[in-house]
This record gives structure tokens, sequence and C-alpha cells, in this order.
């Protein structure tokens, strides 16, 4: 880690996009940074920065073990994963929230009625620490994608997942059940990166809250 | 599972990587020895009653527990400072004065295979007990600071008083679970969750300023100017003379300006009392040592007595290392058909404090004994 130097991660996909507004809005260079490319690092060594380009799962996993100083990704990935890191500044963009959700001709019944039964979902602690706050016991099936499927083909009663407008619920026949939190993109530091390159980082996320809380980026 | 497979997070040192690590222990104890402190070993595993009674039931998820014959639960030590409080409490119990130990040990923590964390490590550290006051406070930190700097390692001591959040909380209020909550997203260094909670919470508006702003103050010790508005809150002024004190104390020990006053750290464990350090280095993501003041954990297996201490994580430091501070040496290979002559070369050579080993699979030749110098492999 050069003092001097700051490595970013960012996320592939969709929060992308806004992750690379806020680092123009931060007057960081952002030229040719993209998710199409093979590329994964990209230098700029006159602005002393760089960035690595990656899974948004992997991105707190860079920033842990401080191959990256900071990293932006959503509240939804930080809480599967309880890393060592610091979570410093809330983005507001990536809303999405986390839900229980169960078929449709079952949603009326209370949640005691699901104890000790099947949770398909891709957040296996979430879904574990929500069910162990209501003192109830589920099995957890940690799948890696199309989660909403699982009650049709009788791999799970429920399903744990993170919607946005509640459309593949609806036409998957699923109600939600129960909210479990909301989640938005957030930047997380290293814990020695923000001692040791105090000087850059401080100032960098003092300037994301005011961009953040007042739109004071740039036009 | 392969009748060959190693346990997760679990590792072996192959010959090189343990001359590294021997070879940073010994440093390490020579320095513990020149400032007065001496060695203690303890048992690998604990009843599971006295970890608890030093770490708290939350300890519990942490540990790797066993069962004696007799149906007693034991825990493989997660830590080196409750074996020791329990140690000086018991044999040492009517010793009056200060009592300077230090440890080499191997810790144990469960953790889940996920996380890719090691399960079993490595800790070198000291325990200085029955002295109060910052002269003490100060002796530790400036002891940890050594042992860093005597490896040439670029590092930063981060210095806190945990009384000052402790006594924000306790007066804050609030009730216990709310302040647990708090408690836990400071501890996980949540601060978006933390501005959130607080925000709907009926407490005083520079008291909630002041915990949001707490984890961010770093720098010289006019950084404490920020506490400004809670200082009246009981406690809260003691701690911060204190943590000033100790700061003072490090110039005489030319490490001042290798030490930072930083608010955000707060130690795992709940044993602690007053000073908190960490030690960092840029070469690694996270800190390579930690320790601080615990005056309560002692009272719990014995007569009261006050304590400090810190320990170093030797693959942590190793890591930073890269591999200096280890050079190669070289061996000296006798071979040769009379036994005897090779025999007594090799031991003339070794009395000359050479490495020497003796040439198992070429014993021909004419009866000359030939001595071979190469690098270690």
């Amino acid at each position: 880690m050069n003092p001097e130097q700051l490595t970013i991660a960012l996320p592939k996909g969709k929060l992308l996009e806004p992750a690379l507004k806020l680092l123009f809005d931060l007057d960081l260079p952002i030229d040719g940074v993209n998710d199409k490319s093979r590329r994964l690092v990209f230098d700029f060594p006159d602005s002393k920065v760089q960035y690595i380009v990656c899974r948004p799962t992997d991105v707190p996993t860079y920033v842990e073990h401080g191959a990256a100083d900071l990293g932006i990704v959503g509240k939804d990935i930080i809480m599967d994963q309880d890393k060592d890191v610091y979570e410093m500044a809330d983005l507001g963009f990536g809303y999405c929230r986390f839900v229980l959700a169960v078929p449709e001709e079952k949603a009326d019944r209370p949640l005691t009625d699901f104890n000790y039964q099947r949770v398909a979902t891709k957040f296996p602690r979430v879904a574990e620490a929500f069910f162990r706050e209501l003192g109830l016991q589920v099995e957890v099936i940690k799948l890696h994608g199309n989660i909403e499927l699982a009650p049709r083909v009788g791999l799970a009663e429920m399903i744990v997942d993170i919607v946005s407008t509640g459309k593949t619920l609806k036409e998957n026949f699923l109600a939600e059940k129960a909210s479990i939190a909301e989640c938005t993109a957030r930047v997380v530091v290293n814990r020695v990166s923000y001692r040791t390159k105090y000087r850059v980082i401080e100032p960098m996320i003092r300037r994301i809250n005011e961009i953040v809380n007042d739109g004071s980026g740039r036009e | 599972m392969k009748n060959w497979e190693i346990v997760k997070g679990a590792k072996d040192f192959l010959p090189l990587e343990a001359a590294m690590k021997r070879a940073f222990e010994n440093r390490a104890v020579e320095t513990f020895t020149r400032w007065g402190y001496r060695e203690v070993i303890t048992p690998t595993f604990e009843y599971l009653e006295v970890i608890e009674a030093g770490a708290g039931q939350g300890i519990r998820d942490e540990l790797f527990l066993l069962q004696d014959q007799d149906g007693r639960l034991l825990a493989l030590r997660p830590e080196m400072t409750i074996p020791i409080a329990r140690i000086v409490s018991t044999r040492f119990r009517d010793f009056e004065g200060v009592l300077r130990l230090f440890y080499n040990a191997n810790i144990f923590r469960h953790a889940q295979p996920q996380m890719g964390r090691y399960q079993e490590f490595y800790q070198l550290g000291v325990e200085l007990i029955g002295a109060s006051g910052a002269m003490a406070d100060a002796e530790v930190i400036a002891l940890a600071a050594e042992v860093l700097k005597q490896e040439g390692l670029e590092y930063k001591i981060s210095l806190n008083h945990i009384g000052i959040f402790n006594n924000l909380l306790q007066h804050s209020g609030l009730n216990e679970s709310t302040r647990n909550g708090i408690k836990q997203l400071v501890l996980k260094k949540d601060l978006v969750g933390l501005k959130k909670m607080l925000s709907g919470l009926p407490m005083a508006p520079e008291l909630r300023e002041v915990m949001l702003e707490m984890p961010l103050v770093y720098g010289t010790p006019q950084v404490l100017n920020r506490l400004e508005a809670v200082k009246e809150i009981p406690g809260v002024q003691e701690a911060i003379n204190e943590l000033i004190e100790v700061y003072d104390h490090l110039a005489a020990y030319n490490i001042q300006d290798d030490v930072v006053i930083d608010l955000g750290i707060l130690r795992g464990f709940d044993y602690y009392t007053g000073i908190i350090f960490e030690g960092y280095s840029p070469q690694l993501g996270y800190p390579l040592l930690g320790g601080g003041r615990y005056d309560n954990l002692l009272a719990k297996f014995g007569p009261p007595r006050v304590a400090t201490g810190f320990a170093v994580g030797i693959e942590r430091v190793l890591l930073a290392l890269k591999g200096r501070n280890c050079t190669p040496r070289e061996v000296y290979e006798v071979s040769g058909n009379d036994a005897a002559a090779v025999l007594a070369k090799a031991r003339e050579l070794r009395e000359q404090g050479l490495i020497v080993t003796v040439d198992l699979l070429n014993r021909g030749g004419d009866g000359e004994v030939v001595v071979k110098r190469r690098a270690q492999r």
C-alpha cells in the first residue's frame, strides 16, 4: 500500500454507472472505465488512483484485506458477509429491499406457520438472522440465482430475496410476507487505510456526504 | 474428506516460514527479556467456566470446545490474557508489587469456514500487573512499538481510552438494550447504521453529534477539543486527561511521532477498562497488535489487581515483513568414504559454529574428505 495511491473497488453491474457518476462528481478520472471489457484494473497514475472492477460480492473482501482502500457496494451484500470494514457513507442509490415471500395462497397465514420449513435464498446469513430474531427455526437452502422458482418446484416453502419493484414476485405467484431490511449502496473503507491514508480518505468521505446530502455534484 | 487434508483455517509452516517465525520470536523475546518480562506457559485448554468468567458468554461462538472423560467442558484458549489472569490470581496470590510476564502461544478461534480466517494462530504478548497510571500504560505501548520498530517496519500506534465511549453511553439516559445496540454498531464500524439509530433516539443533540463523530476523531491531542460539548459528563474529562498523560509519556520514549489519538478503535473484548491501543503498518490491511488496560479482570479469579498488556499477531508481522529479516544460511556438507574422518571433520566445523551436514547419499571417493558449501534450501 503506497500512502499516496488510492485503490477503489467498484462493483460490476447496475451499481457501476451511479458509482462512476459519483467518482466524476469527486473530480476523479473515469475515462474508459467499464465492466464490458475483460479489463479488471484501471490505473490513472496522474490522479494517483486505481480502480478494481469486480463482482459486487467480492468488493467487501478486497476492502477487508486492504487490496482496495475503499469500495462501493450494496448494503444487501454487506449484510450477508459480516466483513471487518468501515461502513462510512450511504450513497442513496441502488435502492432495494430484503423481503420474505411465500406462495400467494399462503400469504394470510401467520409467520409461526412457517416454523421448521425450508427457505431458499442467495443470502443465508440474512435469512438465518431474520428467523433467529423471531425465535423460529428454518432450514436455509442456499441458491445462486432464480430464487423465485424454488417454491414452484417444491425446493422450499418460502424465499428470502431482494426486490426492487416486486414484479418478479408477482410473475411467480409469490406474495411479500415480511420486509426484512431496506438497502442502498454504501462506501466501505479498510480499517488500516482509513488511518494510514487519512489525509486523502477523510476529506473524500466528507465530500461524498455533501454530494449525497445536497446534490452538490458536477453538472 | 481425503486422509491428507488439513483442517480449514489451520496452517503448516515449512522450514523457511518456520525459520522466519522463529527469528521474529527470538528478537521479540530478547526485547521482552531486556525490559524485565519473564515467560509463562499455560495449558492449551482451560475449563470453559474460566474462559467465560473472563471474556463473557458472548465468546462461546468463537470457542473450540471439547469434553474430558468426566464430562466437563474444556475450551482451547481463544487468547492469553485470561489464562494469565488466572495464574496471577492463584499462583501469585500473595505476590506484592509489579509482575512483568510474557508469553508466546498458539491461540484458537472458531470461525465460519467461508470467512477465510485462521482458526489457529500465534501470538506474542506481555502482561504488566500491579501498576496503574500513565507510566505503566506508556511502558507497554512503548514495548509494543519497539517490537515493530526493531523489525524495520513502518508503523503507527492508535491510542484511545475506552472510558470516553463507555461513560458517554452510560450517562446517555438510554436503556441497556439500546446501549448494547449502539455498541454493536460502533464495534462493527457501521457508521451509516449508527447515524440512523441515533437520529431516532431521545438524546441530547450535542451527545448525538459527538457519538457520531467519535469514530472519526483522529490526530494529535488537539482533536480531543471536539469532545468539548460532553466533557461535563462524569468520567469523560478524567479519561481525556489520562489519554493525554500517556501520550505525553510516549514523547520520552521517542515514539510520539508514531502515535495517533484515535477514538475510532474499540477493542472487541469487554474486559478493557482504560487506555486501549492498536498497531498498524501500511503494508497490511489489518492491525498487527492490540492491547490495553483491564483493571477488573483479575478480581474475577482472586484478589483485585490492576493490569495492562498487549498481544502481537505473529503471522501478521510475517506478512507485513514479506520475507525480510531472514537471510538464508550457508551449509557445509562433508563427504568421503572414511566415516571416522568425515565425522571428525563435521565435528570440527560444528565446533566453529558452522552448519554442517554429512553426505549420506554419495559415500564413494578415494578416502579424501571433501567439504562443499551450499545455500540451505
